[in-house]
């Protein structure tokens, strides 16, 4: 290699060099621009970094905030679980209860329709019944107003239940007396009913008949029985059971007859034999020896107690019928007591019985028909002196009552055969005897008694008897008391 | 000595009548009879007896008819009647009629004794009892 090949060399590789050195300072200027860019840029990434990391920080934070809300919200979410889960059970539990309260209502309402129905049915079935009474049926509130009437009650009067409910009784129902005339209001049954809060009856074949006036003025003659309805002991109404007494009445008629006509009928025969023994007795028909006069005495005797047996039934008949015509007058019953025993004396002194009449001084006049008094004491009388035995003794004892002084109580008493205690309380039935006095004494119908006790119980007294039975002799105590303003009319 | 007093003696039944016949020409009445009321208001009427028994039931014509004949004539209004019957006086109608007449008297047969009945009709007509 030449200098001057060097030196071109040289001069070459420094203009190259110069090149090169621009070239690097070009570049480190570059690099320098970069780098200034660079640090530009990196400053700008270290303030996003910066704000990044607020933001990094800034959403920590929240999202620790948020983990405590979402930790809260968690923990309000286990509970509203825990709520919801008892919400579930006790909605659970009310619809069970709501299904069971469906099915209790259901049956319920099905029960109380049945029931319903039921008390339906009964109401219908009872009033069925009462309107179907054969009877005459009406019943009135505490007014007296009607509220019921049955279908008898409709065809009876003619007037249908329409016209007359929710009407005062004593102005739609007309009642009058055998004369045509209408019943005071303070006589109607129904009107008795509500103010004196007791049971009225009418008379049916005795006494006064009351009328009933049907819608055509037609009247039917009818036996009345008004009750008072009484609730927790207040009158609240009235039940009124009537019916037609016509045939009744037409029956009554006929019985009547016939007794009158039986009377006629058994007495004639009989007065027959009493004359005619009576003649024979007498020697009428020529002296009689011994045996002729006893045994016609028997006859007489024996026709005499058909007689009496005669009118004992006649009396009963009578009494039974209601046909007895009571006619009270002043009565003087020591006179006709006296008069009584005076007439058993001969009975009484041939069984050799010692009696005792006394009457209390202060014995007033009193009000009765003497032919019933005299019945009641002859009766009670008669049967101490059939029953006691030979020297026994009797009673009549007198008083007025002392308390009221309304009353007259007569008492009779014997030391007789007594009643049985176990027939004691037949001692006053029809026809009835005692087992220990029909073994004694063939005499006697069983009828006195009976005929005692009703004329006593028809002129508004009362009649009863002590007796024991314990052996023979110990006697009977008849007592009777009767009201001394006298034998009320039946 | 005193007139005798005519009875008359109205009864259907022939043996109460005999026998009430009997005894009252014992006791020295005249007697006269009627079997049934129609013969017994004729014979009342045209003989005009002292005193009248009368039964109540009988044929033709009931006593009552015959009381009520006898008091319409102007002798008859006074003449006294003895009602002899065995019929009860119950019926009221009959009672009340009897009230009507006057001067009668009631009696049932079968309770009374011919003897009684003798000595009421010497009662009435005011002849000693001897």
């Amino acid at each position: 290699m030449t200098k001057k090949s060097t030196i071109s060399i040289s001069d070459e590789i420094i203009a190259k060099l110069n090149i090169l050195a621009m070239e690097k300072e070009n570049v480190r200027s570059k690099l320098a621009v970069v780098a200034e860019e660079l640090r530009f840029k990196a400053r700008q990434l270290a303030v996003t970094a910066k704000e990044k990391e607020s933001v990094r920080r800034k959403l920590a934070i929240t999202a620790k905030e948020k983990e405590n809300i979402r930790r809260k919200l968690l923990i309000t979410a286990k509970q509203l679980a825990v709520t919801a889960r008892e919400k579930e059970s006790v909605r659970n539990k009310l619809a069970i209860s709501a299904e069971k309260l469906k099915s209790f209502y259901g049956t319920l309402e099905k029960k109380v329709f049945e029931r319903t129905k039921d008390l339906e049915m009964a109401r219908v079935k009872e009033e069925a019944i009462l309107l179907s009474i054969g009877d005459g049926l009406l019943a009135t509130d505490e007014k007296g107003k009607i509220i019921l009437i049955n279908r008898t009650a409709e065809k009876l009067l003619g007037k249908s239940s329409t016209e007359v409910i929710g009407k005062i009784f004593s102005e739609t129902i007309l009642i009058e007396d055998g004369k045509g005339s209408s019943i005071k209001l303070e006589k109607h049954p129904v009107r008795m009913a509500l103010t004196n809060a007791t049971t009225t009856t009418t008379t049916t074949t005795a006494g006064p008949v009351y009328f009933y006036v049907r819608k055509d003025n037609s009247k039917f003659p009818v036996a009345i029985t008004v009750t008072p309805v009484i609730l927790d002991g207040d009158v609240i109404g009235t039940i009124e059971v009537f019916r037609d007494i016509t045939y009744e009445r037409e029956i009554d008629k006929a019985k009547t007859e016939f007794v009158s006509l039986a009377s006629h009928q058994l007495r004639t025969p009989l007065s027959t034999v009493n004359w005619y023994s009576e003649m024979l007795l007498a020697g009428t028909a020529g002296e009689l020896n011994e045996k002729q006069k006893k045994y016609l005495e028997v006859l007489y005797r024996s026709n005499q107690r058909m007689v009496e047996l005669v009118n004992a039934l006649l009396d009963v008949s009578c009494l039974e019928l209601g046909t007895f015509v009571i006619e009270p007058e002043a009565t003087n019953i020591i006179e006709l007591a006296q008069n009584v025993i005076d007439e058993q004396k001969p009975q009484i002194d041939s069984k050799k019985i010692r009696i005792k009449f006394t009457p209390e001084r202060d014995i007033p006049i009193m009000q009765a028909d003497p032919k019933l008094l005299r019945m009641v004491i002859q009766n009670i009388l008669s049967n101490s002196v059939k029953y006691t035995e030979d020297g026994g003794k009797i009673d009549v004892y007198l008083k007025k009552d002392g308390r009221t002084g309304k009353s007259i109580h007569i008492r009779i008493s014997d030391t007789g055969y007594g009643i049985p205690k176990n027939q004691q309380d037949k001692i006053f039935t029809k026809l009835f005897r005692a087992d220990n006095v029909r073994n004694k004494d063939t005499d006697g119908t069983g009828l006195g008694l009976y005929i005692a006790k009703s004329n006593v119980e028809n002129s508004g007294g009362k009649i009863w008897f002590k007796s024991r039975d314990t052996g023979e002799h110990t006697g009977t105590t008849f007592y009777v008391t009767l009201p001394i303003d006298g034998i009320k009319k039946t | 000595m005193e007139k005798l007093k005519t009875i008359l003696v109205v009864e259907d039944e022939k043996n109460l009548r005999d026998a009430l016949v009997d005894m009252l020409l014992l006791e020295n009445f005249i007697t006269l009879e009627a079997r049934n009321g129609k013969e017994g208001v004729t014979v009342a009427l045209s003989r005009h007896p002292d005193l009248i028994l009368l039964d109540l039931i009988m044929p033709e014509m009931d006593g009552m008819t015959v009381l009520k004949k006898v008091r319409a004539d102007r002798w008859g209004a006074t003449v006294p009647i003895i009602i002899l019957t065995n019929l009860s006086a119950t019926k009221e109608r009959q009672v009340e009629d009897m009230e009507e007449h006057k001067l009668v008297h009631y009696l049932i047969k079968s309770d009374w004794k011919l003897y009684d009945v003798i000595r009421e009709i010497k009662k009435i007509l005011k002849i000693s009892n001897d």
